[in-house]
């Protein structure tokens, strides 16, 4: 693990930009604070263009399927997974290694879990048992309720859960998460950088990557999570679907910042074959 | 219990024994419409009204509002505000309001786009809770405002809130009429004729032609002076045995109409002139006045952005859900399938998941506040349990239709 004010450059593997897509029935959905969302795009066209951009991983949330008690993304994650070689995680109403067979079958890479894991801590070691660690993400989602103390919500912020968003970090990654999606609520959709305290706190307390979100306004916030707060990688949302600031000047600030990224000149990739192709 | 077939169940409040939901929306047809608290002498309510093809008139009417120009009704607003705009120096215009998203979209828009000189006026709520004070303040000092937050006697309150939960199961009639009467009370104090409320209710629940005129009904704030007003239902001649005075009372009586006249009161709503928007009300109050959303969501809804300034505030719409078989999460829901936020599916499923929800945080602050006890209360919560609606299955109480 890099140290949390110094890019470890010299160990040159490279911090991620993510997109992050809230999915709600048909729309990328996006609020404040978790609440209020405002139906931001269509998500196909969405992972399309930031792919294109040069976004290193994606993310699709589907924030009501704990509420139907079902994923309604998996033909999306199927159509995306056609369209584009990055890593895409999947989550939203994950709850048994069926719901992360049928990601894996659409062509996801990795399942991001929160209420379930929750409920049932157990479910993360399954994962990472029956698929492996790098197939869980943890997702917590953290809201400040004190100094330096944060609570860990679920059902999308909604619903509160009384534990301590650093010590249940610490036992997702314990269980076998390969990777922490860390989200301030209190940041969410504000502009104004990530709670870089929260990132560091939970950095140190944990053994894998952390991605850090909730908060990013412009490029100097995501370089400040990775050198200040010690993240891995960064969640963008607002930043991206309101276009306040391209990918491009995203990784430009990285760049000039001393952080490894991955080079410019992969930022396009050739179009993917379609399934007639590949079979042909 | 007695199977009736073909004869009609006992019906409560007043209620229509069909029980329909909305085919657009999810409102229930049980929903009780807007009308003055102070003349109420018992449970009896009239309905939110409903088109012989099963579509609610806020939904017809949320189709109307897409034919509306809304240029033309600014170029209205400002004609409007022209006419009251002071340059002496004196208040021109009452905003009432909490300091929640919606009463800071309204005087801030009033005071910095407009040029208006807004008093805002605050009818203080049972309890605060702490988010709502933190909001309250944060309105005043990012927003820039003067207010006069008004605090009625909190012992009369509770006796009042406390008749209106016996007698009434509707705890927050002394809250509504008070914050109705105190915008006219303070117009006629400050001599400032107009007051600009934001929405209009009556666009939910009332019927289609109360919508057509951006102007409050006076028989919700004035009175003939008579004095003979009910509160809880009780007479307010026989206010005294109960340890209210008439003097006691003040804060809740109606203006006289007479007054209201000679001052040329009008009160606008804001929804008539600006496409309202709750969910973009909040983005501008999060942005504008500091306003913050509830750490966690309210109890009986899935939303954490409205009406969570009170700490009994879940008794309101629970005490609806037990009249009605209607509570929070479905007036939440259908309001955001009109204004394109949700789909009727996922309304469905959040009445479903939520609607009803005991509001436990503050029950026992609740109790204590108006002074009765737990059996009291489900006594008053059950013997208002309309047959038509509710029945005992597996010892607890079921509603016999649910929407879908």
């Amino acid at each position: 693990m890099s140290s949390p004010t110094q890019p470890d450059a010299a160990c040159g593997f490279a911090r991620r930009v993510v997109a992050r897509l809230d999915i709600k029935g048909e729309n990328v959905v996006r609020g404040i604070h978790l609440e209020g969302l405002r139906v931001v795009g269509k998500p196909d066209e969405m992972a399309a263009r930031y792919s294109l951009d040069g976004v290193d991983e994606i993310i699709f949330l589907d924030i009501v399927a704990t509420l139907y008690g079902r994923n309604n993304t998996l033909a999306l994650v199927e159509r995306t997974a056609r369209n584009t070689l990055l890593p895409l995680t999947v989550g939203g109403g994950i709850r048994t290694l069926d719901d992360v067979e049928n990601v894996l079958r659409s062509g996801g890479d990795k399942v991001a879990v929160n209420s379930a894991a929750v409920r049932r801590p157990d479910l993360i070691s399954e994962i990472a048992r029956g698929f492996g660690s790098q197939c869980v993400v943890a997702a917590v989602e953290a809201k400040r309720c004190g100094p330096g103390r944060w609570t860990v919500l679920i059902e999308n912020g909604r619903e509160a859960t009384g534990l301590d968003a650093v010590a249940w970090a610490r036992r997702c990654s314990e269980l076998g998460a390969g990777e922490i999606l860390l989200t301030s609520i209190d940041r969410d959709g504000t502009r104004t950088g990530c709670d870089l305290e929260l990132v560091r706190e939970v950095a140190a307390a944990v053994s894998v990557p952390v991605i850090a979100g909730g908060g990013p306004g412009k490029p100097e916030h995501v370089a400040e999570a990775i050198n200040a707060g010690g993240a891995d990688a960064v969640a963008l949302g607002t930043l991206l679907h309101f276009k306040l600031f391209s990918l491009a000047d995203v990784k430009r600030a990285l760049h000039a910042a001393g952080i490894p990224i991955r080079p410019l000149s992969s930022l396009t990739r050739p179009p993917a074959l379609s399934g007639a192709e590949l079979t042909a | 219990m007695e199977t009736v077939t073909g004869a009609a169940l006992q019906v409560l409040h007043g209620l229509p024994e069909k029980v329909v939901f909305c085919k657009r929306c999810v409102m229930s047809n049980q929903r009780p419409s807007t009308s003055p608290e102070f003349r109420k002498q018992d449970t009896r309510i009239e309905t939110a009204a409903f088109g012989e093809d099963g579509i609610c008139h806020a939904c017809r009417f949320a189709e109307m509002k897409e034919h509306i120009d809304w240029n033309d009704r600014e170029a209205q607003l400002v004609a409007l505000l022209d006419r009251h705009r002071r340059n002496d120096g004196s208040f021109d215009v009452i905003v009432p309001g909490s300091g929640g998203k919606d009463s800071a979209y309204v005087s801030h828009q009033l005071k910095y786009r407009y040029g208006m000189h807004p008093l805002t006026v605050t009818w203080a709520p049972h309890i605060y809770t702490d988010i709502g004070w933190r909001n309250f303040q944060a309105w005043l000092f990012k927003g820039g405002f003067d207010n006069i937050l008004f605090t009625p006697n909190p012992k009369v309150h509770a006796i009042l809130t406390r008749l209106a939960f016996l007698n009434l199961l509707n705890p927050f009639q002394p809250f509504i009429i008070g914050q109705k009467v105190l915008a006219p009370k303070t117009s006629l104090k400050y001599d400032v004729p107009l007051i600009m409320y934001g929405e209009n209710q009556a666009e939910y629940h009332n019927k289609l032609s109360e919508t057509q005129s951006p102007l409050m009904d006076p028989s919700h704030y004035t009175g003939d002076g008579t004095r003979r007003y009910f509160f809880g239902g009780v007479r307010q001649e026989d206010m005294p045995q109960y340890g209210v005075k008439d003097a006691d009372l003040e804060p809740y009586l109606p203006i006289a109409r007479s007054d209201a006249d000679r001052l040329g009161i009008e009160i606008h709503y804001m929804s008539f002139y600006h496409r309202w928007r709750p969910q973009e009300n909040y983005y501008y109050s999060v942005e504008h006045t500091g306003f913050e959303p509830n750490p966690e969501r309210s109890e009986g809804t899935y939303s954490k952005y409205a009406s969570l300034d009170d700490r009994i505030d879940g008794f309101h719409y629970y005490t609806m859900y037990a009249k009605f078989g209607q509570g929070r999460a479905m007036n939440d829901a259908a309001h955001e399938v009109r204004d394109g936020h949700i789909s009727r599916e996922e309304a469905v499923a959040l009445v479903r998941k939520y609607d009803g929800e005991f509001p436990r945080k503050y029950y026992q602050e609740f109790l204590d506040y108006i002074g009765i006890d737990e059996a009291e209360f489900q006594a008053a919560v059950d013997r208002n349990r309309s047959p038509h609606l509710w029945e005992r299955r597996d010892g607890r109480w079921t509603l016999k239709h649910q929407v879908a």
